[in-house]
């Protein structure tokens, strides 16, 4: 009886969730400039660029109305396992005490918003969504020792100090009533691997629409090779290393014989 | 100008990796050090994470020695009878110092134990050779003759058994302490990621009474053979030897090393060792500041490679 009940439940919010949706009647056509960030040797980050146009529902026929429209955009980059540590002078010496380790920890994380977040919609929205950068250590499972809200706070921080997580306002900007676009600048230090844009379109503190796009960062070239040949076959790679330092030592000798 | 590092996945200026190399390379020549334990935290201050600059490393210190080694051969400067034993027992060595590597890094201890043993070996080791320096520099300096092979100077270590004669260094000595030498450098060198030069050359002067202008050539074959095994262990290990960081490295390093090599031979072996003891005791001082005093900022973070637990 009370499965019965809960699936109706279900059911009816689902079709709440269905009709609030169509009420809006908006939807994000988004687009960005490259879909694969080409790194060589001489790459010293880059700058994407993201942009779209709010337009009417397939086959609703509404206009879109207002200039109340607001932009996030979340670029997200491969998850990783980072650890962080931190030191305690307990017996007179400074050592790392207090260590966890996030397993899937997302490696690149930074918002693109239309104006400060706190004007788009309720903070608590952003923090469910997990569309803060504070947010991301709690979505993560963490193993290791040491206050776990402390040591998400400090990852948060110290991601942010390497540039890889951040919030940029007004990053997103309205061309025209519908029409915007937005820059990112990737670092030189930008993880390697695929990448989510995902674009949300509030209105009036709700979330109307959202689309997701994906783009990778890839080495290419020589810097591909190298990458791959490290970790396809390390011994070999291991052995041209040596060889590579063996005839260097060996050139210069023979360069500089005096 | 700016160089892009396939396996850190960052990019550094390059005339920076390369004149540091220089600067290190330097240093090699002139004192037969392989200068890992100098150039490991200068990368890791710029910002190159920790296993890439240990591994990438041990690439440079394979090209330093190699050049260094091949000056002090055009010199007949190397003592390759002693040599191969050293090398054998390094190789021995180094295969318990990667045992110990995982194992405390098991513990969660590999840190601890890497800075104090930097702080020990380095303070105890520049300290000796830093008074021992000064006592034969200000002994000169008051007129004493001092001579490089003192008479009466054989120790307790030369009436073990099992001794062979080593030629070229006019050594008559047991194999024991050679092969306990050799081995306890593979040990610490792989352990610590350093080459080990700079606890080598002065367990030969000091324990076995190698002459001066073998010593160092000497040194460098062994320290040459534990890094190039170093290199395809973590090559293997962690994948994380950057072949573009250490080229650049070692180009600088070369460079350097040849004119460390010949400055070298303008300066006495009790100055080059007072100069030596000077730089090993500053890095060890840097590393007991980092243990005795509060950090700056006491958390870091680090990337773990997939499939590594705690």
């Amino acid at each position: 009886m009370t499965i019965t009940l809960s699936r109706l439940l279900v059911l009816v919010l689902t079709m709440l969730a269905g009709l609030s949706t169509a009420a809006h009647a908006q939807r994000l056509a988004a687009a960005l400039s490259s879909i694969t960030v080409s790194v060589d040797s001489s790459f010293a980050g880059e700058t994407l660029t993201f942009f779209g146009n709010i337009e009417p529902e397939i086959g609703s026929g509404v206009p879109v109305e207002g200039n109340d429209y607001n932009i996030v955009i979340l670029v997200q980059g491969p998850a990783i396992n980072r650890v962080v540590r931190r030191k305690t002078g307990d017996l007179g010496l400074w050592l790392n005490t207090e260590q966890r380790v996030y397993e899937g920890f997302p490696s690149y994380f930074w918002l693109l918003t239309s104006s400060p977040l706190g004007d788009i919609a309720d903070n608590s929205l952003f923090d469910a969504e997990g569309l803060l950068p504070s947010s991301q250590p709690l979505l993560v499972p963490s193993t290791g020792n040491g206050d776990l809200s402390s040591l998400s706070q400090e990852l948060v921080r110290l991601m942010e100090e390497s540039d890889l997580y951040g919030v940029h306002d007004h990053g997103v900007i309205f061309r025209s009533r519908t029409l915007y676009s937005a820059s990112l600048s990737l670092p030189a230090n930008v993880p390697n691997g695929n990448f989510t844009a995902k674009t949300f379109l509030f209105r009036a503190g709700a979330l109307v629409a959202q689309n997701t796009q994906s783009f990778s960062v890839r080495k290419t070239g020589f810097e591909r090779l190298v990458g791959s040949s490290a970790k396809s076959m390390p011994i070999v790679y291991g052995f041209i290393c040596v060889l590579l330092a063996v005839f260097t030592g060996w050139l210069g000798g023979v360069i500089f014989k005096r | 100008m700016q160089i892009y590092l396939p396996i850190a996945e960052l990019s550094v200026n390059l005339f920076f990796l390369v004149g540091v190399g220089g600067a290190v390379g330097f240093l090699s020549g002139l004192f037969g050090i392989g200068g890992g334990f100098l150039l490991t935290p200068l990368l890791i201050f710029t910002g190159i994470p920790a296993p890439v600059a240990v591994a990438s490393v041990t690439g440079q210190v394979v090209a330093a020695s190699t050049s260094g080694a091949l000056s002090y051969w055009r010199r007949d400067g190397i003592d390759f009878h002693l040599a191969i034993y050293l090398v054998i027992a390094g190789i021995f060595g180094a295969f318990g110092g990667v045992s110990a590597f995982s194992w405390l890094r098991q513990l969660g201890q590999l840190d601890l134990v890497i800075s104090i043993s930097y702080v020990v070996f380095l303070g105890s080791v520049g300290g000796l050779m830093f008074f021992e320096a000064a006592r034969s520099l200000l002994r000169r300096r008051a007129g004493v003759v001092v001579r490089d092979k003192l008479p009466g100077q054989h120790n307790w270590i030369h009436g073990l058994p099992l001794r062979i004669r080593f030629k070229r260094s006019k050594l008559y000595v047991s194999v024991l302490p050679v092969l306990l030498i050799g081995a306890s450098i593979g040990f610490l060198g792989s352990l610590l990621g350093i080459g080990g030069g700079f606890i080598l050359v002065p367990a030969l002067i000091y324990l076995l009474r190698v002459p001066g202008n073998v010593v160092i050539g000497t040194s460098l074959i062994q320290v040459l053979a534990i890094m190039a095994a170093s290199t395809v262990l973590h090559a293997y290990s962690s994948q994380s030897v950057d072949i573009l960081l250490a080229f650049c490295l070692m180009v600088g390093s070369v460079i350097g090393a040849q004119f460390g090599a010949s400055a070298g031979q303008y300066l006495r072996g009790d100055q080059l060792r007072a100069l030596l003891a000077i730089i090993v005791l500053a890095v060890a001082i840097r590393f007991a500041v980092t243990l005795l005093f509060a950090p700056s900022d006491p958390f870091s973070m680090a990337t773990l490679a997939a499939g590594v637990g705690l």
